[in-house]
């Protein structure tokens, strides 16, 4: 039955948004009902369309295509981020240096160490340039793995990991290591897990989504002029 | 689309704004409608302008560039973000059913992921810890230091 309502474009498309938004708010009341965090919407929703695809045979690209709708709506929705952002302008102008200062070196980090051990475990360079990018937002990551001949599957790949491991665990090990300022949560999601961390954090507070929309902007635009130089410099030691 | 579909669906089925003490008490119909148009307005033009600047300049992408445009002129009042508040921040709390149709992209990658997957998954793991801990400490202690 699913197979037939595919085969039309309008309907399917339909069909296809609807149900995902469908699981999508189940989940987030079944989340709200239960207190638990693991029953995260994104990613629970992400596994029962994978297992509704294999079972009834439908290829991801019938799918995709017929959810455009709400892919469309990505950019937008990563435009509206910069509300949260204007709201915390003036706290953040007043910190600029030491936000700056913080996330360099955290990007900094980030590509050395996904570099070295990825060269060290696996040792393939294209893979090794796609899990440097991982903490960076889809678009930007994309572009520049291409640019440095990355492969650019693994690195949607390892995006939407480290998107989902920094949203699902990011706060309770924060709040583990003691760091309890919601100002230093958001900043660390948002640099570590990008879009994803962010969306996921926005619920917690107004503050962890300013912080981390910054974080996602700020490393974003740090990492697209930095890992062209680091990974150049790292590629010739291996 | 969606956002207006999605826009008049939350304020029919929301009940009426409570009273603000800075803003007017009483939001008609008419003016939530033209708020939420005036949103998507406001979104999407700074979205155009976003995809000018990166087909100038493409350093990043349009969408980004949008985010720091649509930041800007809220900053600089080219738009009223009283009328924007309530949208926006009905747009941040869906947000991410957006992400559900590029995640589930994972699936055609299957034979790489047997290839390298518990490899690749370690090292996300790791790193991203690596790179929490490091912003989230550093940050606390900047934090302090200034304040």
């Amino acid at each position: 039955m699913i197979t037939e309502l595919l085969n039309n474009h309008i309907l399917s498309s339909i069909f296809a948004v609807v149900s995902t938004i469908a699981l999508f708010q189940l989940t987030a009341v079944f989340q709200r009902k239960l207190n638990a965090i693991w029953l995260q919407p994104m990613l629970i929703s992400i596994l029962a369309i994978i297992a509704i695809l294999l079972w009834q045979d439908i290829s991801f690209e019938s799918y995709f295509s017929s959810s455009w709708l709400l892919n469309a709506l990505l950019e937008p929705a990563v435009v509206a981020l910069g509300f949260p952002l204007y709201q915390h302008l003036e706290t953040i102008t007043k910190q600029w240096k030491s936000i700056i200062l913080v996330l360099l070196f955290g990007a900094f980090i980030a590509i050395v160490s996904s570099f070295v051990i990825t060269m060290l475990l696996i040792g393939d360079y294209s893979i090794a340039v796609a899990l440097s990018l991982k903490s960076v937002t889809t678009p930007i990551a994309i572009a520049i793995a291409g640019q440095l001949d990355g492969n650019t599957a693994i690195t949607a790949f390892a995006i939407i990991l480290a998107g989902f491991f920094g949203a699902l665990v990011g706060p309770p090990w924060l709040r583990f290591i003691k760091v309890k300022s919601p100002k230093a949560q958001g900043l660390a999601i948002g640099a570590a897990s990008h879009a994803i961390g962010t969306a996921t954090v926005s619920n917690i507070s107004y503050e962890h989504a300013a912080y981390s929309s910054l974080a996602l902007i700020v490393s974003a635009v740090i990492t697209a002029l930095l890992s062209p130089f680091i990974i150049n410099f790292l590629a010739t030691l291996f | 689309m969606m956002l207006v579909i999605y826009g008049l669906d939350s304020w029919l089925l929301k009940p009426p704004m409570k009273a603000n003490k800075d803003t007017v008490s009483v939001i008609t119909f008419k003016q939530k409608t033209f708020n939420v148009l005036y949103s998507i307005f406001a979104i999407f033009s700074c979205l155009a302008l976003g995809k000018l600047c990166s087909y100038f300049a493409p350093i990043l992408p349009g969408s980004l560039y949008g985010l720091i445009i649509f930041t800007l002129t809220l900053h600089f009042r080219l738009f009223n973000a009283d009328r924007i508040k309530s949208s926006v921040m009905w747009c941040l709390k869906h947000m991410g059913v957006c992400f559900v149709p590029a995640g589930v992209g994972i699936i055609n990658h299957f034979e790489l992921i047997k290839q390298f997957g518990i490899a690749i998954v370690a090292i996300t793991f790791v790193t991203t810890f690596l790179l929490l801990t490091v912003v989230g400490l550093h940050y606390q202690r900047y934090a302090v230091d200034d304040e």
